[in-house]
């Protein structure tokens, strides 16, 4: 597991039936790009989070691949359509295999 | 007609050169948070403490130097990179790391036992009469009631922890002590920031009180308060205390530094803080 | 000895003792501020001038001064005057001795002197934030002053 790799998510409490909401999700992680070397000259092994999904009662809603060029800390702000009271559930994917979960419930107001 | 436009250009860099510190260039704009309980509104401009004699006309956050999406940035706590350090702070809080188990919580609750103790820090300990930062109190349990090795002063455990401690006292304003056993430190502090060190023979009171809102290459001069520290900056794409800050600072200077957590620096602190007495501490700042 | 040998020794000589007409730091005669004669001992190049001022590791006098004349360098500073028609205002020995050490014209002036290694309170091993190792030397060398000052002289209104 990366050092310090912690999600963090935020989705409205409720929404009405069909509305789309904003939902935005980041992680901290050094998104290692293996292009840097280190002070020997040896390349610094690439070590990213690799892929990002989010679903909504299991149907899902992004699918994002990241690549090395994508900045430390990945910040995803993206739309979703509720349609029913239910749990958002992100992970991302490490290079090392390593996956991190977290999730949020919505009602439907 | 070339050499006429850079004559008017010329006039008008030397009317800004000649107005010096002019505060119109920080930007007018209210730092009002979205966050988990609802909308925070803080002070980042404020009369001048009167110790000051005059020194500054008004005081104003860094945050009034930065410019618009940064600024944006620290409007929306999710926004802001720096809660991320904020939340691992709270896991480091909760975590049974001393010798025999013991955790932050298990002495102290909830880090929300905290609140205050950021908005009147640097302070001298009544016990001891040493001068303490933030720094010093932390490290304080983590050796003598955790039995750990200490904390490096600048290591990324530390400046969680400041970030979760700082964020307990958001919107209180900085109050820190400048009378009574405090004196000396102040007195220390303050000469400090008005000598002129390193080869390039800068003090601090060169570019933050002299030059405030002009531009030194890019950088967008600022007082140089500490009330949003520790920040996240966007150069570093990580926190920054104001120990570390003050070691890059004086190291553009061309000098030797003082080290992060020495006497000298922590003397710096209080006097650096006690300009922004009256300023809301910021818990996280943004910065770049 | 052959005169092979004899010319290399002496441009071994040439190569660890500045040239004899170099001024250095501490031996730079200022009359009110202004400094007569080439600190180098030879001409200044305009063109290394400007480079010399717009290099962050060197001069970088854009840092603080805005120059009409170099519209193509971006993120001029205004601290301090810009320096558009500045060879009209000074002559220069005067221009010499600002860049040497501006403090000998401008009591207190906020401006580093750039041809100075001594009586710095903590200096460090340039920009690492360390303790020297050895003697300081100074910000330019007398050959990059002169060429700042040859620069100078172009900015003329």
């Amino acid at each position: 597991m990366a050092k310090d790799a912690k999600p963090r998510v935020k989705v409205p409490k409720s929404a009405a039936a069909g509305e789309v909401v904003t939902i935005k999700a980041l992680i901290s992680h050094q998104m290692e790009s293996g292009q840097r070397k280190d002070k020997d000259g040896k390349i610094i092994p690439r070590s990213i989070i690799n892929r990002f999904t989010c679903d909504l009662n299991g149907v899902n809603v992004i699918d994002v691949a990241l690549d090395p060029a994508i900045s430390t800390n990945p910040y995803f702000e993206f739309d979703a359509k509720v349609d029913a009271a239910g749990e958002f559930k992100f992970t991302w994917y490490d290079d090392d295999g390593s996956v991190y979960e977290d999730a949020k419930p919505i009602e439907i107001a | 007609m070339q050499r006429k436009i850079t004559t008017i250009m010329a006039a008008t860099a030397l009317g800004l050169a000649l107005s010096g510190a002019a505060f119109a260039e920080a930007v007018e704009d209210t730092l009002t948070i979205v966050t988990d309980d609802g909308d925070v509104t803080l002070t980042t401009k404020a009369a001048a403490p009167a110790h000051l004699e005059g020194a500054l006309p008004e005081i104003y956050s860094g945050w009034h130097f930065r410019d618009d999406a940064t600024r944006a940035m620290q409007k929306d706590d999710f926004d802001n990179p720096g809660m991320v350090f904020v939340d691992l702070g709270t896991d480091k809080w909760n975590a049974p790391i001393g010798k025999n188990g013991e955790s932050c919580a298990g002495c102290h609750n909830g880090p929300e036992s905290m609140a205050g103790l950021r908005a009147v820090t640097p302070r001298v300990d009544e016990k001891t009469g040493k001068l303490m930062i933030m720094e010093d109190y932390i490290n304080g349990c983590v050796t003598e009631r955790m039995g750990l090795e200490a904390w490096g002063t600048t290591s990324g455990d530390m400046k969680n922890m400041l970030a979760l401690i700082s964020m307990q006292s958001r919107g209180q304003p900085q109050n820190v002590a400048i009378d009574g056993p405090a004196a000396e430190f102040y007195a220390k502090g303050k000469e400090i920031f008005y000598t002129r060190y390193g080869q390039l023979e800068m003090a601090c009171a060169n570019c933050h009180e002299d030059n405030y809102g002009n531009f030194i290459r890019a950088d967008h001069l600022s007082q140089g308060q500490i009330s949003g520290f520790p920040v996240y900056r966007l150069k570093d794409a990580g926190l920054v205390s104001a120990q570390q800050r003050f070691v890059g600072c004086v190291r553009d200077t061309r000098a030797e530094t003082f080290k992060a957590g020495s006497d000298e620096f922590k003397a710096l602190e209080l006097y650096v803080a006690s300009r922004g007495n009256g300023l809301s501490i910021e818990g996280v700042g943004v910065r770049h | 000895m052959t005169r092979q040998l004899w010319l290399a020794t002496v441009l071994a000589c040439a190569a660890v003792t500045p040239a004899l007409s170099e001024t250095a730091p501490s031996a730079v005669a200022y009359a009110e501020g202004a400094v007569a004669a080439s600190l180098s001992g030879a001409p200044g190049d305009a063109a290394s001038g400007a480079k010399i001022m717009t290099t962050n590791a060197l001069g970088n006098c854009v840092a603080c001064h805005a120059i009409g004349a170099m519209p193509e360098v971006p993120f001029q500073g205004n601290i301090a005057p810009p320096l558009d028609g500045v060879a009209d205002r000074y002559d220069e020995a005067q221009l010499r001795g600002i860049v040497a050490n501006a403090k000998m014209t401008f009591d207190g002036t906020f401006m580093p002197a750039f041809y100075k290694t001594e009586g710095f309170i903590r200096p460090g091993a340039a920009y690492t934030g360390k303790a020297p190792e050895g003697d300081l030397s100074p910000i330019l060398n007398a050959q990059q002053i002169e060429d700042v000052v040859a620069y100078l002289l172009t900015l003329k209104e």
